[in-house]
């Protein structure tokens, strides 16, 4: 459990993974009736992602919103709206997997109705050779959970150079697949959505060239493919609505464009010329241009999905510093900081919400209120000054690391209105701007990590563990790099509990100790939570049942219609 | 006309931290009620957010000040501009003077690597110097030095010419027959000979250098948040430009004036000191 930055890694969803589930759209599923939707082709613009194609190397929540019109996989999201769409749901299994031995073994039987687009029917093999690619480091991108669970594979080096395959997953015969894990994993259904669990046919597996075409298993097929500028899908013959409820698959013809600038989409979107009408996206958020024509009863308002993708914007402490190793610096600070110039310099409230939690508040993560260190809405700086007078602390100078593009949530913007929050506390803070292509590089080796940094965490999966754990686990420390668990926080304690609440398979018992925990953790300070993301996505004017999920919080490709 | 906006811009740079006291305003306090967060930011009220407390509104996403930041941005836009100018002028009369007294050897290697400087893509070699430079360096000194740096070439070469046709002329062969030595001459002979083109160009460069400044900052290498500068104010206005057009138009609108008054300040000195032009005009 590495990390669950989806917005920052490179593969084709992650732009895409960053929107949320929480609101009500406008355009009401009421009337919609999933028989009678196909039709027409559906425009996709979007500024980034198709950058991969290959089911091995995209890194995404819920097996992503492009990948899953090609890919089926052992699970997928639920694909309803607010707290129903964030569980996962049986795809190729008959059900949600089979625990035993205390959740470290994993059971799933296939379908039989399932095919790939040539109609060869999909097997349990090519479940296990779709996963055994992903460990290839020809094929890198993917999530990382998959090397850390499994029993004895954390060295494997992919079907290419040890075509032996990873002895820990079984194929008694051609419907089943058995999971063996190195320790309980309650969420395991939830990372069963992940585009590594797709099925790959071994006679059609190309390496890297692979993934100019795919092989499908879903509703959609490749017609043509251009990384990061075009991609244009079709109907998969082999596919059928029977044997997959979830996806609703109503365009005829799908066609991406990448490469587009955001205020362009959103301009495009809200003019509908020609095709434009029947056009959505999904990583381009709503801007400043938008929002003031949205919520005054405008024709934009029926052409708008509101969605809440659990993510948190925070400003980590390295407590291995100086003056950060000082609980009551962190304790300060955090009387200090004022949400609402970090919410304006985000985007305004609507598209974030001020957090006082480490948690977003979506209830599949465990969410609990609290508040320790009451800072109001604008800061208090009577307050932190005098927690760093009673520190014996005058005059503190502090480094605050940033990214230097705003693209990213953790950029200039957010850093000066920090700054100026903590300057009224008589702190001072020297800005630090890293390129944005290194900040996770710098901040996440603890031999370069700076003593304060702003940070964003994205759920991997709607469940506290991949938010809590990367941060906080002390065995997650990595001194190589790639760390997240940035205050190098280490307490037996904590590690103990995150094991025992990894071995429940009930979600909501699991929920109530994420909750507890990270409301304990809270005490410390270790990070300051800022704010927590919301989604406001448009879409043309022909589009219907542009519904956001639970999940993810953008509308479901595998759900519109333009008919 | 020209040079009395040009004088207006310079007296407002000079004594900005007086113009936002009289506001009783400063560029870093941020002012959240006044904007419209749920619209992401916009600032309340019509033309930006101009009300008898903040005279040209607020900055939409965090509601500085927008009268101090455009005064503190004059500052370090002009500021930048004629310390690079002041720079350029210098470094192009040293090695100008230089290739054009030097002789045949000098000359030739001079020329050549004043050749070579005009040929260097300066916005590309500007962006990456300023992008590795360490951060707690001053940043409006080192922009005008990186200006600088790459941008003497011209006045390498326009002093260069001139001091090629002024050797030549009978009171300096004069003043080397009685003995002075070169850099005498140089200093005594040359230098005023050199003073009109020189001062000409110089006023056209200053535009271009405030341009420059601006693109920088615009790129995003230029001087760092929260000190502002209209080229990083005209970036940022860019998503705001339909939402809050005041925004764009203010720092916008002082740059095209600025650089217009500049550019007629030049001419006007060009036409006042070329004695060819004068005569026609007489």
């Amino acid at each position: 459990m590495r990390r669950a930055l989806t917005l920052v890694l490179p593969g084709l969803l992650l732009l895409a993974a960053c929107d949320g589930g929480g609101g009500g759209s406008t355009s009401a599923s009421g009337d919609f009736d999933p028989a009678t939707c196909q039709g027409g082709t559906l425009t996709v613009l979007n500024q980034g992602g198709i950058t991969h194609l290959d089911p091995a190397r995209l890194y995404t929540s819920g097996g992503g919103n492009i990948p899953s019109l090609l890919f089926r996989t052992l699970t997928t999201r639920n694909r309803q709206p607010g707290e129903a769409g964030a569980k996962p749901a049986p795809d190729l299994a008959t059900d949600l997997g089979t625990p035993s031995d205390g959740a470290k073994t994993w059971t799933y039987k296939l379908r039989d109705d399932v095919f790939f687009e040539d109609g060869t029917p999909i097997t349990s093999a090519d479940v296990k050779y779709g996963i055994e690619r992903s460990f290839a480091p020809e094929l890198p991108g993917g999530a990382p959970y998959l090397r850390d669970w499994l029993q004895d594979a954390a060295s494997y080096q992919g079907p290419y150079k040890q075509p032996e395959g990873i002895k820990s997953i079984e194929t008694p015969d051609d419907k089943t697949i058995v999971f063996k894990l190195s320790k309980p994993e309650g969420d395991f259904p939830f990372l069963a959505t992940a585009t590594q669990f797709a099925p790959v046919p071994k006679a059609k597996d190309k390496g890297v060239g692979y993934e100019a075409h795919p092989v499908s298993s879903g509703p959609y097929q490749v017609e043509s493919y251009e990384p990061k500028k075009s991609l244009v899908l079709v109907r998969n013959t082999h596919w059928s609505s029977k044997s997959d409820t979830l996806r609703y698959a109503c365009p005829d013809r799908i066609e991406v464009t990448a490469g587009l600038d955001a205020a362009v989409i959103n301009q495009r979107l809200v003019s509908g010329a020609g095709q434009d009408a029947n056009a959505v996206t999904t990583d381009a958020s709503v801007g400043p241009e938008q929002l003031a024509q949205l919520g005054n009863g405008g024709p934009l308002d029926k052409q708008v999905a509101r969605g809440e993708f659990p993510a948190t914007y925070y400003l980590a402490f390295n407590t291995k510093k100086a003056p950060f190793d000082n609980q009551k610096v962190r304790e300060a600070l955090s009387y200090a900081v004022n949400r609402t110039s970090v919410v304006n310099a985000l985007g305004g409230s609507t598209i974030v919400g001020s957090s006082t939690t480490f948690l977003p508040p979506q209830k599949a993560l465990g969410y609990q209120q609290y508040d320790h260190f009451p800072a109001g809405d604008t800061g208090d700086p009577a307050k932190a000054k005098a927690v760093l007078a009673e520190a014996g602390l005058t005059n503190l100078t502090i480094e605050l690391a940033h990214s230097n593009s705003d693209d990213s949530g953790y950029g200039p913007k957010v850093a000066a209105a920090v700054q100026e929050a903590f300057k009224q506390a008589g702190v001072t803070v020297k800005l630090t701007a890293i390129d944005d292509a290194t900040y996770r590089d710098v901040t996440g080796k603890p031999a370069t990590e700076p003593g304060a940094s702003l940070q964003y965490w994205g759920a991997d999966w709607p469940s506290g563990g991949p938010f809590l754990i990367p941060i906080f686990d002390g065995r997650q420390i990595i001194t190589a790099g790639g760390n997240f668990n940035l205050a190098q926080y280490n307490d037996p304690q904590v590690n103990a509990e995150i094991d025992a609440i990894n071995a429940l398979t009930d979600q909501s018992s699991a929920q109530a100790r994420w909750g507890a925990l990270d409301e304990k953790i809270g005490k410390l300070a270790l990070t300051i939570p800022l704010a927590h993301e919301k989604d406001v996505f448009l879409f043309g004017k022909n589009v219907k049942n542009a519904v956001p999920d639970g999940w993810r919080g953008t509308y479901d490709l595998s759900r519109i219609s333009v008919k | 006309m020209g040079a009395a906006i040009a004088v207006f811009m310079i007296l407002v740079a000079a004594t900005a931290p007086l113009l936002a006291a009289v506001a009783g305003q400063d560029y870093t306090t941020y002012h959240d009620n006044l904007l419209d967060s749920a619209r992401g930011g916009v600032p309340l009220g019509g033309l930006g957010g101009i009300s008898s407390e903040h005279w040209l509104g607020v900055e939409p996403g965090t509601g500085r000040d927008l009268f101090a930041r455009v005064v503190y941005g004059a500052q370090v836009s002009l500021g930048v501009a004629v310390g690079a100018t002041v720079l350029e002028v210098l470094i192009g009369l040293l090695v100008g003077t230089a290739a054009g007294l030097g002789g045949r050897w000098a000359d030739a290697i001079l020329t050549r690597f004043v050749d070579l400087v005009l040929a260097l893509p300066i916005l590309v070699i500007a962006i990456s110097l300023l992008a590795i430079v360490p951060q707690d360096w001053p940043r409006p000194l080192l922009l005008a030095t990186v200006i600088a740096v790459l941008g003497w070439g011209g006045t390498a070469r326009i002093t260069r010419g001139e001091t090629l046709t002024l050797r030549t002329r009978d009171y300096v062969a004069a003043a080397r027959l009685s003995g002075a030595g070169w850099f005498r001459i140089a200093r005594r002979e040359i230098l005023p000979g050199l003073t009109a083109p020189v001062l000409t160009y110089a006023a056209l460069l200053l535009p271009t250098n405030m341009i420059v400044e601006a693109g920088l900052s615009f790129l995003g290498v230029g001087v760092r948040t929260p000190t502002p500068s209209w080229g990083q104010m005209l970036s940022t206005a860019t998503t705001w430009f339909r939402a809050d057009p005041m925004y764009v138009l203010i720092p916008g609108g002082l740059l095209f004036l600025t650089l217009l008054s500049f550019v007629l300040v030049a001419n006007g000195l060009r036409r006042a000191l070329d004695p060819r032009q004068s005569e026609v005009l007489r």
